[in-house]
């Protein structure tokens, strides 16, 4: 029998969205896999969950540099450096349903040169995907029409600033960890998150007013190997972490709805009360947009109309119905 | 008003002349310039917050971005500082072992703090070469930090700062290292 | 040898460079490099975790404000607005015994509800207080010691960094955290004030230069107290600026963290208008600041790079595991958690603390039925306790840095602060044994 070390790390701890299937399903699947074709190899797992080793806008770096060799590589901080994987977030209300963004991306990141390669630059191979459930409104007040928004300020942090343009909104930076304390002493008045996101957090405290608007599901990132060790592992090694990342995306995608489901039930018992922006209102708002993928389309040139065509391909194939066709005219 | 606590503030006490020590004058200055830049970028990022928080408040204009550049500007103003903080001697430490060696024997401190001043210009060049590479890479790929299509700013620029941070530290602690070792000789 | 016995090692050597006076930043680096390096045998490695801690060890907008709370510090300092809140303390409280170190106490709670970091507390009032406790006949190095004990109290008393990032890393409410800390908060200064006063009265000498003079000056009662509209003119400034601070953080016009830009910002405009700065004096206030900053945020960084060494040595994994097989109780395992935090106090700053032992603790404190606030209000004023500890307490450090007096050592101000240190541990055991201190408003 082969002992094979395996580094494997996160920037978050372990019970976070993005971390948890990787501890709860990635590592016992491998082993699992291995354990049952023949017990020839056996993986020696050293953790370094929660950010002990880095911080989270080092993911890229720790997997590629080898600081880990399997890690959680949020791509929605590279804008610089893997911008291709933001394309979800320069084309808002897609689609709420996050399995599928899970679906299209594992696809994509295997298929599609363009996605492919742009791992592999960065020294890395792509395992499996990590999505956020639907964005919403969590806020001090609900919105029924888009007037509701005028002169608001709201926390909407890097790219999520610009679902805001032309709706009258300010937005205000922040990020998971300072939402609570921004809402309760008024700098904002509510935020745009996620679900699974808002429960840890308990930002449902001092923004009891959930207003589904349906900005939809985004692309996160991805569990990623470091590429020259993963080539350098045995075959059979390789087949059980790609095998074992297909369940994982399974199980992230299952961990996500159940922790939204939870989130949703939990909030509403302390107090959380849900509201629906109507139909015309969310086509008001996302049609208001100014043309918010150009500037994306410009920093990412022709790869960047691959990947924007054949995600929003991928979308309409699975019987999603965006709001605003962001890939008209390519 | 009171001039009484005006002593403390030394002008650049840690600047040679240069007729006396030419090398460490051009050292001291360049410490000092970069130190200056600091010290005006810590007044900018004053300004920045109150600009954020006046705009957010009073114009429904908040500036975009300001706690990544604030996030930035901090290792900057590290940087920019360090190679004065070693000239002056600033670095925090807990000396009272080396004092109560001074008095026994004055040569025997230079000499540990001769050797400590060199473990200092390796460390700084430990990260001198750790960091350099990304600088010419950050150039190339023009890499950034912000949203496109709202605000980017070029990384290079604060890359850059840690490289010349680093180099001029490694030469001050190298110069505290002659310095030393200078006074070991003039010693009886 | 495993890892682990090399980890503790490093540990050893670290504490051993320390204490033979070698710059802490350079003992950290260094022996972060090489314990890297070996244990992954892998000096490449060495290098980019290097890097990246260089460039983004600190890259936190939490950090920015640390420069800007010292140049608040200086600014009020330059405009004689702490001698003047000092000369009323006095004048408040001449009669009483240690009247001065109270006031010390006293201000920074209030100043501790202004600002979210205890090294801001530090640095401004070291710049106030300790030349004030000076001129009145205090002992340079026990009055370094007070502003560096009572400069724990920013973090306790809301808003704090510190339950801010226990209250991410153990999901529980930050703004419950932030009501649980207020009495845990009091009775620390509470406790401050009655030890200042017993220990002036039992050994003087430990407090005062010229106890005799200071009782002579305390009992004089043809001192004439300062009139009314001396004092009323002398406070506004403070005043303002506590209403500027205070204010603006409660009516949401900025956050904890932006306070010290505004801070900074209202200082100077108090300075300006008391016409104490002029060009060149800003300056010079403005170069000081840099340079003081960059001594503390250089040690963040360094500490950074040596947590995470601690981390790849497998220490935080290593201590989960021995808490598990110990069999303690409830409370057994409190105390043996709080006693594992003050000794990576002593080596480690309080964010890689939490960051390190939270997400190992919390669960295993909840699984024995330990509430999530009542552990975490412990677990800060244990990890509050590393600020004052040496080899590494970052408070003590950023006290003698503002002070830069030679007569006054690192050591002495350690010293002085072990009363501080008697009083956190009394305090933190009161709270361990008496939840309701930390749930009754809750
Ligand atoms: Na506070
Ligand atoms: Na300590």
């Amino acid at each position: 029998q082969q002992q094979i070390t395996v580094n494997i790390g996160s920037s978050h701890p372990e019970q976070n969205i993005w971390v948890y299937a990787m501890k709860n399903t990635f590592q016992p699947e491998v082993n699992r896999i291995l354990e049952e074709g023949g017990n020839e190899y056996q993986v020696n797992w050293v953790e370094s969950y929660a950010g002990t080793l880095y911080k989270f806008t080092d993911t890229r770096e720790a997997v590629m540099d080898g600081i880990v060799d399997v890690g959680m590589v949020g791509t929605v901080w590279e804008g610089a450096n893997m911008p291709l994987q933001n394309v979800t977030y320069f084309t808002p209300f897609a689609t709420e349903d996050h399995r599928m963004i899970i679906e299209i991306f594992d696809d994509l990141s295997e298929n599609l040169p363009e996605l492919k390669n742009s791992w592999a630059e960065n020294g890395m191979v792509h395992l499996s995907s990590l999505i956020t459930d639907s964005y919403d409104i969590y806020a001090t007040f609900p919105v029924s029409s888009m007037e509701d928004l005028q002169n608001r300020k709201l926390n909407a942090p890097g790219t999520s600033a610009n679902w805001l343009r032309e709706t009258g909104a300010t937005p205000v930076d922040g990020a998971l960890t300072t939402y609570y304390t921004n809402i309760q002493t008024g700098v904002t008045e509510g935020t745009l998150s996620f679900a699974s996101g808002i429960l840890p957090t308990r930002v449902y405290e001092v923004a009891p007013e959930l207003t589904r608007v349906g900005i939809g599901s985004m692309y996160f990132g991805g569990i990623a190997a470091n590429q020259s060790f993963f080539e350098g592992l045995p075959a059979p090694v390789q087949n059980a972490m790609r095998e074992a990342a297909q369940a994982t995306s399974i199980a992230h995608g299952d961990y996500v709805a159940d922790l939204a489901a939870r989130a949703i039930d939990e909030m509403q018992e302390a107090g959380l009360t849900i509201h629906e922006l109507p139909e015309e209102e969310k086509e008001a708002w996302v049609n208001g947009l100014p043309n918010i993928v150009e500037p994306w389309l410009e920093q990412t040139g022709e790869a960047g109309e691959v990947v924007l065509k054949a995600y929003f391909d991928a979308l309409r194939e699975r019987g999603a119905e965006p709001l605003r066709a962001w890939d008209e005219g390519l | 008003m009171s001039d009484e606590d005006s002593g403390e503030f030394e002008e650049d006490r840690f600047v040679p002349a240069f007729s006396e020590a030419p090398v460490g004058a051009i050292l001291g200055s360049a410490a000092a310039a970069l130190s200056a830049v600091g010290t005006i970028a810590i007044g900018a990022l004053m300004l920045l917050i109150v600009a954020d928080v006046i705009g957010r408040n009073f114009l429904d204009a908040p500036v975009t971005g300001v706690s990544e550049i604030a996030a930035r500007s901090v290792v900057a103003i590290v940087f920019l500082q360090v190679p004065a903080a070693i000239l002056q001697r600033r670095l925090t430490r807990a000396d009272f072992l080396v004092r109560r060696i001074e008095t026994a024997s004055p040569a025997a401190v230079s000499a540990i703090e001769a050797v400590f001043s060199v473990v200092g210009a390796i460390v700084f060049a430990l990260i001198l070469w750790a960091s350099w590479p990304k600088l010419p890479e950050s150039w190339a790929t023009a890499e950034f930090f912000g949203v496109q299509g709202v605000w980017t700013i070029p990384t290079w620029p604060f890359r850059g700062i840690t490289v010349l941070g680093c180099a001029l530290a490694v030469m001050a602690a190298l110069y505290r290292t002659t310095d030393e070792i200078r006074t070991i000789r003039s010693l009886p | 040898m495993t890892t682990l016995a090399f980890g503790f090692v490093l540990i050893g050597v670290l504490i051993a460079l320390v204490l033979l006076g070698m710059q802490i930043a350079y003992a950290l680096f260094g022996v972060a490099f090489v314990g890297i390096w070996m244990i992954r045998d892998n000096i490449d490695l060495a290098f980019r975790m290097l890097e990246l801690t260089a460039y983004s060890g600190i890259a936190d907008y939490l950090f920015a404000t640390i420069p800007l709370f010292v140049l608040m510090g200086l600014l009020v300092s330059v405009s004689n607005v702490g001698r003047d809140t000092f000369e009323v303390a006095e004048d408040l409280l001449r009669r009483m015994i240690c009247g001065l170190g109270v006031a010390t106490v006293a201000a920074n709670t209030i100043f501790a509800a202004v600002t979210g970091v205890s090294i801001a507390s530090a640095a401004v009032f070291t710049r106030v207080a300790v030349p004030e406790m000076k001129r009145h006949g205090y002992r340079p190095s026990f009055s370094a010691g007070t502003v560096a004990g009572s400069s724990v109290l920013g973090m306790l008393i809301p808003p704090s960094l510190l339950l801010i990032i226990y209250g991410v890393l153990a999901e529980v409410s930050i703004g419950g955290m932030f009501i649980a800390g207020i009495i845990p908060g009091l009775m620390l200064a509470g406790g401050f004030v009655a030890m200042l006063i017993s220990v002036t009265i039992l050994f003087p000498g430990f407090v005062l230069e010229d106890p005799e003079g200071t009782r002579q000056r305390r009992l004089d009662r043809a001192q004439e107290s300062m009139p009314l509209n001396v004092m009323v003119s002398k406070l506004i400034p403070i005043i303002l600026l506590v209403i500027l601070v205070l204010g603006g953080l409660y009516t949401g016009f900025f956050t904890p963290t932006e306070a010290g830009g505004v801070g900074a910002f209202g200082a100077l405009v108090v300075a300006l208008s008391r016409r104490s700065l002029n060009r060149k004096k800003l300056w010079q206030v403005m170069k000081q600041t840099g340079v003081i900053s960059v001594s503390i945020l250089l040690l963040l960084v360094a500490a950074s790079f040596y947590s995470r060494m601690l981390a790849i040595a497998g220490l935080p994994n290593a201590i989960a595991g021995l808490v598990t097989e110990s069999g303690f109780g409830p409370l057994g395992f409190l105390f043996f958690y709080a006693l594992i935090i003050l000794l990576m106090g002593m080596i480690l700053d309080s964010t890689s603390i939490l960051l390190i032992m939270v997400p190992i603790a919390a669960p295993i404190a909840q699984g024995m039925g330990i509430d999530l606030m009542h552990f975490g209000i412990v677990t800060v004023i244990a990890v509050e306790i590393g600020l004052l500890t040496p080899p590494f307490g970052i408070s003590v450090f950023t006290v003698h840095n503002t002070l830069n007096d030679p007569s006054v050592s690192v050591e002495q101000i350690f010293g002085a602060t072990l009363p501080f240190i008697a009083v956190m541990l009394a305090v933190l055991v009161i709270v361990a044994l008496v939840p309701s201190t930390v749930t009754l408003f809750l």
